[in-house]
């Protein structure tokens, strides 16, 4: 509550002094245990912010929706650090100028909410090598433990099972701060890469090419796992392959804003000798 | 008296049914979601949840469906036609709002062109809507002029009796009638009273909306930006809901042979409306947002008498951001009264 009010006082200043020109948070949604995604321009915008342990929804993706960051002036928005993370990847990769993002940072333990010190992404900057440090950040999840005890034949089943469920709606795509891409791959039809059909085939191309593209990306905010209206584990696969990336690059994606991409850089000393 | 059915019976009619060569299809509450899905004997129904997650049309008109094989020639082209399905079903435990979906998208399966796929199914399937007793938050058969116990789209109606031991049977279509002969004699007479059907308050004003959408004035209103700023653009509220029948034929296979399906689509989506050229005349998802709810209270009213729209709440309870039609119609009213 405390958290929720000051920053309530803090939006509103931004606001009335030009400092931004609008501020993504939350608001109550049409239940009580449900949040919605809440653009404040006016001082009695702010008055619907809420801030508690259910603002879960990592908000990033829509910095860079249709053009909202093209007049060049400022934005502010509640990100937890996944969504810290999440908007330090869209610099790196040039979707976003981190001058025009102040950031209303904020994390929870069970159902206290602290406010996070800081308005710009480098003042997260050590926030964020402690969580690659200390935690070990790939929490291991029972099902996730049950899927790698699994053999080969098992696994492809597991996921062909799962699969079998996916609707091609796109909503894991769309709750995606990092599927950003103008016309994604699914979407691209001279040629045809991955078909439109949602047959298992169909659904396995369409996680496997996204959980590629996702590869080294992924902040584990689980805004796919959420969208998801057939309840697919997304989580699980971006999970494993932010685990592998760890593992294999020393790389935990959304430290800074100038972090090299690990999937679409070069070294000339690399040992492999394949390049995806 | 009125004739009653008992659930003690359920695997005596399945089994009836099945001998009879039906498939028996219900709403069965799977490990992650709920859907309308085969069962074997009558345990496999579930009867106690509000409604399936996934709705009733995608037996109808599912995901994916090949329509014709296809082999280039040097001077001909060879087609083989995917038949409709010649299956017989009966759906048992069907929910009114479900139900009367079908009978929306009739009209427009039916209308320039005369849908095989659709009217095959429809036609042999047995609809069986079981009146709905609790609702939830989101449910809004009420304010599209249907009810719990709508008899809209479906073939026989059961009212599940207060004492909880079965089900008032109302026969409504010779189809209905038809399929309950074959359990005739699992029938009986009773003087158990029907439970009260579920309360569902009325969400919003329909006719208001209707006129409000009607006024071409309001067609660029800011109204739409402001509502629909959080909608993210996915087709999870297109795909769940049981009245949405946008598809997309799509040859699979290479230049010379494959397979043409008819695909689901969504105008939530980018790419419904993209041109060749890369114009697209819905740019923005404002506009894609507003397509969607004039074509349910606009355009489709206009060409069929009917809203597309059979109040689930699917649309909103699934939303990956807490929208949805209930949000947009509720604050339509208001700019309207
Ligand atoms: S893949 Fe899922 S968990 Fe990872 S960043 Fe995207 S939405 Fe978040
Ligand atoms: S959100 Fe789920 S159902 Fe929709 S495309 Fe993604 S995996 Fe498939
Ligand atoms: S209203 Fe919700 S479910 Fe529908 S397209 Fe928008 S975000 Fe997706
Ligand atoms: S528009 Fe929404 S409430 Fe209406 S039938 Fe479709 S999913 Fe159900």
């Amino acid at each position: 509550m405390i958290t929720q009010e000051k920053y309530r006082t803090t939006v509103k200043e931004l606001l009335a002094s030009d400092s931004v020109k609008m501020v993504i948070g939350y608001k109550p949604g049409s239940t009580p245990d449900r949040r919605r995604p809440l653009f404040i321009r006016s001082s009695d915008d702010a008055d619907q912010l809420v801030l508690d342990s259910t603002c879960i929804t990592n908000l990033s993706g829509y910095l860079v929706a249709e053009g909202l960051l093209s007049d060049e002036k400022r934005v502010g928005i509640f990100l937890r650090p996944e969504g810290i993370r999440s908007i330090n990847i869209l610099a790196a990769e040039y979707q976003l100028n981190m001058d025009q993002i102040v950031i209303f940072g904020f994390d929870s333990t069970g159902r206290e909410v602290r406010p996070l010190e800081g308005r710009h992404s480098k003042d997260f900057s050590a926030l964020l090598s402690d969580i690659k440090e200390n935690s070990p950040q790939i929490s291991k999840e029972p099902l996730l433990e049950s899927i790698e005890r699994m053999n080969e034949q098992e696994r492809f089943d597991f996921w062909q099972e799962e699969f079998s469920r996916c609707i091609k709606c796109y909503a894991c795509r769309q709750a995606c701060p990092m599927c950003y891409c103008r016309r994604c791959i699914v979407d691209s039809n001279q040629p045809q890469w991955v078909n439109t059909s949602s047959h298992t085939l169909g659904n396995f191309e369409w996680n496997v090419v996204r959980a590629f593209h996702l590869s080294g990306r992924c902040v584990q905010c689980g805004n796919c796992d959420r969208a998801c209206p057939v309840n697919i584990p997304l989580r699980l696969i971006n999970q494993r392959m932010a685990e592998m990336v760890l593992e294999g690059f020393d790389h935990f994606a959304g430290l800074s804003p100038t972090q090299e991409p690990v999937l679409a850089s070069f070294k000339k000393d690399d040992t492999e000798t394949f390049i995806l | 008296m009125t004739r009653i059915l008992l659930s003690d019976k359920l695997d005596n009619c399945v089994e009836r049914w099945r001998s009879a060569g039906m498939t028996v299809i219900g709403p069965v509450q799977g490990e992650s979601i709920s859907r309308y899905a085969v069962v074997e004997n009558g345990a496999g129904f579930d009867f106690g949840m509000i409604l399936p997650d996934r709705s009733v049309k995608e037996l109808f008109f599912p995901q994916t469906e090949p329509m014709l094989r296809y082999t280039i020639k040097k001077s001909e082209i060879d087609t083989a036609d995917f038949p409709p399905p010649q299956e017989k079903r009966i759906i048992f435990g069907a929910r009114a709002c479900d139900a009367s979906g079908l009978a929306i998208d009739d009209s427009l399966f039916g209308w320039d062109y005369k849908d095989d796929f659709w009217f095959h199914r429809r036609n042999e399937s047995v609809i069986v809507t079981i009146a709905c007793t609790k609702a939830d938050d989101f449910c809004m058969c009420t304010s599209l002029d249907l009810a719990p116990d709508s008899t809209k789209g479906c073939d026989v109606l059961l009212r599940p009796l207060e004492n909880n031991r079965g089900w008032q049977v109302e026969e409504i279509t010779d189809r209905g009638r038809e399929a309950f002969a074959v359990i005739a004699d699992l029938l009986q007479e009773s003087s158990d009273q029907a439970a009260p059907t579920a309360v569902v308050t009325e969400k919003f004003n329909l006719d208001a909306c209707v006129t409000w959408l009607q006024n071409p004035e309001n067609f660029d209103s800011k109204f739409w930006k402001e509502i629909s700023m959080r909608c993210i653009g996915c087709a999870s509220c297109t795909y769940l809901c049981p009245t949405c029948h946008c598809f997309d034929i799509q040859d699979e296979g290479d230049t010379y042979s494959g397979i043409r399906r008819k695909n689901w689509d969504s105008c939530s989506f980018a790419l419904f409306t993209m041109h060749t050229s890369g114009h697209n005349p819905r740019s923005t998802q404002s506009a894609r947002w507003r397509q969607r709810i004039m074509h349910k209270f606009n355009y489709f009213p206009g060409k069929f008498s009917v809203n597309s729209c059979s109040g689930c709440g699917r649309c909103s309870r699934q939303c990956p951001v807490d929208m949805g039609i209930t949000e947009t119609l509720q604050e339509i009213s208001k700019l309207q009264s």
